[in-house]
């Protein structure tokens, strides 16, 4: 189909904000408040039914005037693996509670004790988390944004970042109904598009592709942290169409077990069980697999009406889902549910200082966009990063001339967004996707991680990336979308495992072949940015010794492969894991 | 599996359910003014369109639609 090219021209925009997520519009609302005259957020599904915040698992992680901020800094840096940028996540974590206030006096319902004081219960982590109500969140948000003159976009999926001379100027796209090609000139631009799981197992997720990794390197931005995340996978339902929920389910006092019927957490992690963090969950379900105790269930059929009604409550989607395949039945679940890591959520994001500031002019992130060093993930820190975005692109907005750009740089933006449309015999954009998937989705390649099955990854990557996408095509443009979105995942994959290989440690992260983590070389971020046709990589120190919290400067063997040595499941030798095998 | 089915005689084409669909599998048909599944294999079973139609026209079931690629 030869595309029906009209352009839509949206000019004079103060703030761009792209995503339609939580980040986004807290992003497009502060800028708004902080007197961005026209503020336009585009995204590609519905603002506020898109990405991963409107199926948020009903839990905020806020960080209460009462709470120990000095002791929660401590714990998110460690959780982070000290790889934290400490000010961004103390900023984060200072300003949760005003932005949990926030929420509320822009529509948010939270669930409150009958004294009006927020009702705070168990997840996981040692602090007590904040419920909501489902979608209700980013529909009080989305209507609030509108109401204060936001200007909403949708279904324009954004293809490219412009520029001139060297600062971004705005960004296109295309209507997926219409065809039209979207021009966005803008004074600042803020990215908040989300992370990935590589379209895996994750309901309410399959639409976050990476996009703003992929306009942002194009455009030469600095990204960092590839490699890295305090939640290098999340868990969910296997063989089903369910999620998320695991905070919650585990929460309320739901328990996971494997094909021996142990309940296994128990073993590594004795006293916070299936209350750890993401990084133990998924590295011990990937131990238990590898010495062949997958596979591995969650069972909540213990679980009484009261919690059940919690669950209903603040899970509404997953619990239908869950009924509709007849796990959940009369209130109570019926069957246990066999679960396993979603694909790899590391992330490639931009990097950002302590304004959300991008080191490309004008290109402001937020949220999952960011790396996990600056952003952890969850609602809350999305949240605060969108705010502090959307108020420094305001600045930058009133501080900034009008954007131009290069008419000639237009002409093959168009070109190349409209390029698959020419092809409608090329390849299917779902074919390249299942063969991007086999190469990292399988939980030995970036979840439990060696460098030669990194390498042998890595070498398929490439392979999808020189040879099958030039030949992407797509029938209408659905599958234009999808094009791009394949072609951003394929980026996002390229640099993941390039990142992974370069980390010669297991930090939060399994490596077989390095299984000490390295606090003497290893406390750097691995950085990449495009340039020219190639890419250069480099490190930078973390300034630790400005930092409050600081690891010893020694190396030792990771936490994640201490406990399975204690347990006699692997031992040490010539320096790489070997697994001992059962009797 | 994914989405099942829009009841033609319940829809009365309000086009919530396209605007809700996070992956833009729905769409309208301008001659009946109803919706219809466009691009099933694209459904991550969301429930969006189910839980918010408001005619109670749609059914889901949590089951993948494609072939997909897991941890194990």
């Amino acid at each position: 189909m030869a595309p029906r090219v009209e352009t839509n021209t949206i000019d004079g925009i103060d703030v761009l904000v792209a995503g339609g997520g939580i980040a986004a519009t807290f992003a497009a609302i502060k800028a708004k408040e902080a007197g961005a005259k026209r503020v336009v957020q585009v995204d590609k599904g519905t603002v506020g039914k898109t990405g991963n915040s409107c199926f948020a698992a009903g839990v905020i992680h806020v960080c209460f005037p009462e709470d120990d901020l000095d002791d929660r800094v401590l714990r998110l840096t460690r959780a982070q693996g000290y790889l934290a940028q400490q000010d961004l996540i103390r900023d984060s974590l200072q300003e949760s509670y005003s932005i949990l206030e926030e929420m509320r006096r822009y529509g948010v319902r939270m669930v409150m004790n009958p004294d009006g004081t927020y009702r705070r219960m168990a997840g996981r982590g040692a602090y007590p988390i904040v419920m909501f109500y489902s979608t209700q969140l980013m529909d009080a948000l989305r209507k609030y944004a509108q109401s204060i003159g936001v200007e909403q976009v949708n279904r324009v999926c954004l293809t490219e970042l412009l520029t001139r001379n060297g600062e971004v100027s705005g960004a296109v796209g295309f209507h997926q109904h219409t065809g039209d090609f979207y021009v966005l000139r803008a004074r600042a631009t803020v990215l908040a598009t989300g992370g990935t799981y590589y379209k895996g197992i994750h309901p309410g997720h399959r639409d976050c592709s990476g996009d703003g990794f992929g306009m942002a390197y194009r455009v030469g931005a600095t990204l960092s942290g590839g490699e890295q995340n305090d939640q290098p996978a999340n868990s969910m339902p296997a063989r089903i169409d369910v999620g998320p929920g695991m905070n919650k389910w585990m929460g309320e006092g739901a328990f996971f077990i494997n094909a021996k019927g142990e309940r296994f957490m128990e073993r590594y992690s004795p006293k916070l069980k299936e209350r750890s963090g993401l990084p133990q969950i998924t590295a011990f379900f990937c131990i238990e697999t590898r010495m062949g105790r997958a596979p591995i269930y969650m069972d909540a059929r213990h679980l009484g009406p009261e919690q059940m009604e919690r669950l209903y409550q603040m899970l509404p989607l997953p619990q239908r889902e869950f009924e509709s395949v007849g796990v959940v039945k009369d209130g109570k679940f019926q069957k246990q549910v066999e679960f396993c890591p979603t694909g790899p959520t590391t992330r490639p994001g931009i990097v950002v200082d302590r304004s959300y500031s991008s080191r490309t002019p004008r290109l402001f992130a937020a949220g999952e966009c960011c790396p996990p060093s600056a952003v952890v993930t969850g609602l809350a820190a999305a949240a605060t990063s969108g705010a502090r975005a959307g108020a420094s692109a305001a600045r930058c907005a009133r501080d900034s001339d009008d954007a131009v750009d290069d008419n000639g740089l237009m002409l093959e933006l168009r070109e190349r967004t409209f390029a698959p449309l020419a092809r409608p015999e090329g390849l299917e954009p779902e074919h390249v996707l299942l063969e991007l998937q086999e190469a990292v989705i399988p939980y030995d390649v970036l979840l439990l991680r060696d460098g030669g099955r990194m390498e042998h990854s890595l070498k398929r990557v490439e392979t999808i990336r020189d040879q099958d996408l030039p030949k992407l095509g797509a029938y209408d443009l659905h599958y234009l979308r999808l094009c791009h979105e394949i072609r951003n995942l394929t980026l996002t994959a390229e640099l993941t495992l390039k990142a992974a290989i370069q980390r010669t440690e297991t930090r939060n992260i399994l490596r077989e072949d390095y299984p000490f983590t390295d606090n003497v070389n290893w406390l750097k971020w691995i950085m990449v940015r495009e340039e020219g046709q190639g890419q250069k990589w480099w490190t930078e120190d973390i300034p630790i010794e400005r930092y409050p919290v600081a690891p010893k400067r020694e190396v030792e063997l990771a936490y994640l492969w201490r406990v399975p040595r204690d347990l006699g499941v692997v031992r040490i030798q010539d320096g790489r894991i070997q697994w001992v095998s059962e009797k | 599996m994914g989405i099942r089915k829009i009841d033609v005689k319940l829809c009365i084409g309000c086009n919530v359910c396209v605007d809700v669909c996070p992956m833009d599998v729905i769409r309208i048909d301008p001659v009946g003014n109803k919706a219809y599944i466009k691009y099933r294999r694209d459904c991550q079973s969301c429930f969006l369109c189910e839980v918010e139609c408001p005619e109670d026209a749609i059914e889901v079931v949590s089951v993948h639609e494609r072939r997909m690629v897991t941890a194990w």
